[in-house]
């Protein structure tokens, strides 16, 4: 990561560390939205980083973008950043603006006629119901459009995820104006997707770094048998393995940030290679903090909570696995050794 | 409180690309050998011959040695080829990456102008003489010992798992000197200790591939003259500790079941099914990860810096990662399996068990992480 990388980076984790605590965390949990976390990282520029200033954006790269993204996930800010920067991106690419507060893609089964009638349900919008505004991926014949709708248009029912973050029903009956309006083709849908895969996998390896750090501590801090469970070998396996996952992770992570433009496959390899990883260290972390890891009082349900539920969102493992071999065997020279050391 | 660690993102300096396609036009006109990625599973001696000439061993060793003064990074790059390529570089392959580094580091001028030479024309092979058979994991605990006699040293037992032996030249020994004190490191030192000379004996051991791989050697009565102790006596523990970073961060640590990956990709060049791909998929990702985390292990060594931790950890990730590679595409074959995936998995199967053995166990790096992460 360059220096100014660096800087941001500390800069979020001040913030988050300072006024992301568990409570936070808890309370947003029973409904009740961070404001006043969401104007500090807004007011500095960090839910915008990554958009382009002439779409309204606060600048800087997808890289540095991700490196706060990072940030939110070791700190498990219950925050629509990854929300409201893709749909950034998106509008961004269709040459329009991101207008001000928390945007949500509202992606599924939306139907757009002719005559402009907007017409669905999609379950899953994370963060819905403190946007205040959608954009909403319809089909219109064959082709795929983008609409954006003030969020009052729209009905909501709450629902949580697996992290216990706002995850609504959005239920859209409506009409919108042509200018609101605009085609995307399937490769703008597919690099939605890459998108979204990009930051939910530094969000994990994120979460995945704090996960350690606490279990680490806990296994110095927890006695059994007269001594700190640390000092057990089979507890010291146990994170010697969460470690090599870990760094695997961080690694990954970081090959994002480092990036001018980020690539397809290294998104494929990161999110494979993670969501892996979140999996195996969820299983450790809660192994190594017994029962009272397994409970709301304990704050390490915030962090792999989330990670169970980021490993799926915008494409699990087997998924991006798949496709990630697929795309290295579509490749007529059929030379795994020269596509290995080309990626670098 | 535990802090991280390092695997700041690195990459080999694009100029380095040109020095790949001169390796790879080397090794595609090599044609007398059975491709095999695991380092230890062949060994030629006129291979390393031909290799040498080219100034590939030794090449990060200074020029007035006869060394090339190139960069690490620039041998990262040529050992990865000769590994996927499955080139048997078994005679080369300690004296190159450990057995010179160490004489560099540690011995005297004289030791560097008699011993260095050698090993870069690809005449001199060297195996390293640390297990004993009371002695695997727990490497203080050596008897193999040594009496000071007028000139040297007269040398007695014996070590074992010494990978091709038979085919080497010398052996750099980690030897008793001085009786076992409270510190158990203490008292320890090496010696180049030549395999032809008197009262050293050779007794190949089969290895479960039935191939003779490594041997175990007596020594009965060696005499060991004072020149060929590699610095101090005394220091042995230290200097044997410092050769570890190099031994284990590097691409034999996670490319010895490449063949089987390369050979399944061209088994499902026509076709794969989901569950197909999406092992390959896998399998790739970790590879490639892997790769990246050892080249900026690479780059930190070229900056001179030690990362003990990092480099455990890379070899723990990348043994497992060698061992799961066989155990998981056997299931997801293709229905005609082609000969060389057949082989080559059928190797793999038989020389898994050594990739998470040899270098330090799994459990014995997984301590060594637990350390870095402060747990003991």
């Amino acid at each position: 990561m360059n220096e100014e990388q660096q800087l941001i980076g500390e800069m979020a984790r001040r913030m988050l560390t300072d006024h992301c605590s568990a409570e936070v965390i808890d309370r947003a949990e029973q409904g009740d939205f961070p404001d006043s976390l969401w104007t500090l990282l807004d007011d500095n520029g960090l839910t915008t980083l990554g958009v382009a200033e002439s779409s309204g954006g606060a600048g800087g790269s997808f890289g540095d973008a991700l490196v706060v993204l990072r940030e939110a996930g070791r700190k498990a800010a219950p925050l629509p950043l990854a929300e409201t920067l893709l749909a950034g991106l998106v509008l961004s690419q269709l040459g329009q603006r991101l207008p001000e507060g928390p945007v949500s893609l509202v992606q599924g089964s939306v139907t757009l006629t002719e005559a402009g009638q907007l017409q669905g349900v999609v379950e899953g919008v994370k963060f819905a119901r403190y946007c205040k505004t959608f954009l909403v991926v319809a089909q219109r014949g064959d082709a795929s459009m983008i609409c954006q709708i003030p969020a009052d248009a729209a009905v909501l029912t709450h629902s949580k995820d697996l992290a216990g973050e706002a995850s609504d029903s959005v239920q859209v009956a409506t009409t919108v104006q042509p200018e609101a309006c605009f085609a995307i083709n399937d490769a703008e849908l597919d690099a939605m997707l890459v998108w979204g895969a990009a930051m939910r996998a530094v969000m994990m390896a994120g979460a995945l770094e704090e996960a350690l750090a606490a279990t680490v501590g806990y296994s110095l801090e927890r006695k059994q048998f007269g001594k700190a469970i640390a000092k057990f070998q089979a507890i010291q396996q146990q994170l010697a393995v969460f470690a090599t996952q870990v760094a695997a992770s961080t690694r990954a992570a970081e090959t994002l940030m480092v990036q001018p433009e980020v690539a397809s496959i290294d998104v494929a390899i990161a999110k494979a290679r993670i969501g892996e990883a979140a999996g195996i260290c969820a299983e450790i972390a809660h192994q190594v903090h017994g029962a009272i890891g397994y409970t709301r009082d304990h704050r390490l349900n915030h962090l792999t909570r989330r990670l169970w539920s980021w490993r799926d969102a915008f494409g699990h493992e087997a998924y991006w696995q798949e496709r990630l071999g697929r795309s290295l065997l579509a490749d007529e020279t059929g030379d795994l050794w020269q596509q290995v050391t080309a990626l670098g | 409180m535990f802090q991280g660690m390092n695997f700041a993102p690195a990459q080999l300096p694009g100029e380095l690309e040109a020095l790949r396609r001169e390796v790879r036009e080397f090794l595609n006109a090599e044609t007398d050998w059975h491709p095999n990625s695991d380092f230890n599973a062949g060994a030629s001696p006129e291979f390393s011959k031909r290799f040498a000439a080219k100034g590939w061993i030794g090449m990060t060793w200074p020029k007035a040695y006869g060394g090339g003064g190139r960069s690490f990074l620039e041998r990262y790059v040529i050992t990865e080829e000769l590994l996927a390529a499955g080139a048997p570089v078994g005679c080369h392959w300690i004296a190159d990456r450990q057995s010179g580094p160490l004489l560099l580091k540690f011995g005297t001028e004289a030791q560097k102008q008699a011993f260095l030479p050698g090993i870069i024309s690809g005449e001199s092979f060297y195996s390293i003489g640390m297990s004993e058979p009371d002695t695997g994991s727990d490497l203080a605990s050596i008897r193999t010992s040594a009496v000071q006699v007028p000139g040297g040293w007269c040398l007695n037992g014996s070590k074992i798992w010494t990978s091709n032996a038979h085919l080497n030249h010398f052996m750099v020994t980690l030897v008793r000197t001085a009786p076992a004190t409270d510190n158990r490191h203490e008292g320890m030192s090496q010696f180049i200790v030549p395999i032809h000379a008197d009262g050293v004996t050779v007794r190949g051991i089969d290895n479960l591939a039935g191939e003779q791989d490594f041997n175990q050697i007596f020594f009965d009565d060696v005499f060991i003259p004072d020149d060929h102790v590699v610095g101090e006596p005394g220091n042995g523990w230290a200097q044997v500790m410092s050769e570890l970073a190099y031994e284990r961060s590097g691409p034999e640590r996670f490319l010895s079941a490449f063949r089987v990956l390369a050979e399944f990709g061209k088994s499902l060049q026509n076709g794969a099914t989901e569950s197909q791909a999406r092992l390959y998929g896998q399998l790739v990702a970790h590879l490639v990860v892997l790769r990246r985390m050892s080249i900026s292990i690479a780059s930190l060594l070229e900056e001179g810096l030690m990362p003990d931790t990092e480099a455990a950890l890379i070899k723990d990730l990348g043994n497992s990662y060698e061992r799961l590679v066989p155990e998981v595409v056997r299931l997801y074959l293709p229905g005609q399996v082609p000969k060389g995936l057949a082989q080559a998995l059928e190797e793999c199967v038989l020389h898994a068990p050594s990739f998470t053995l040899r270098g330090g166990t799994r459990e014995i790096l997984r301590g060594m992480i637990a350390r870095g992460l402060g747990l003991r």
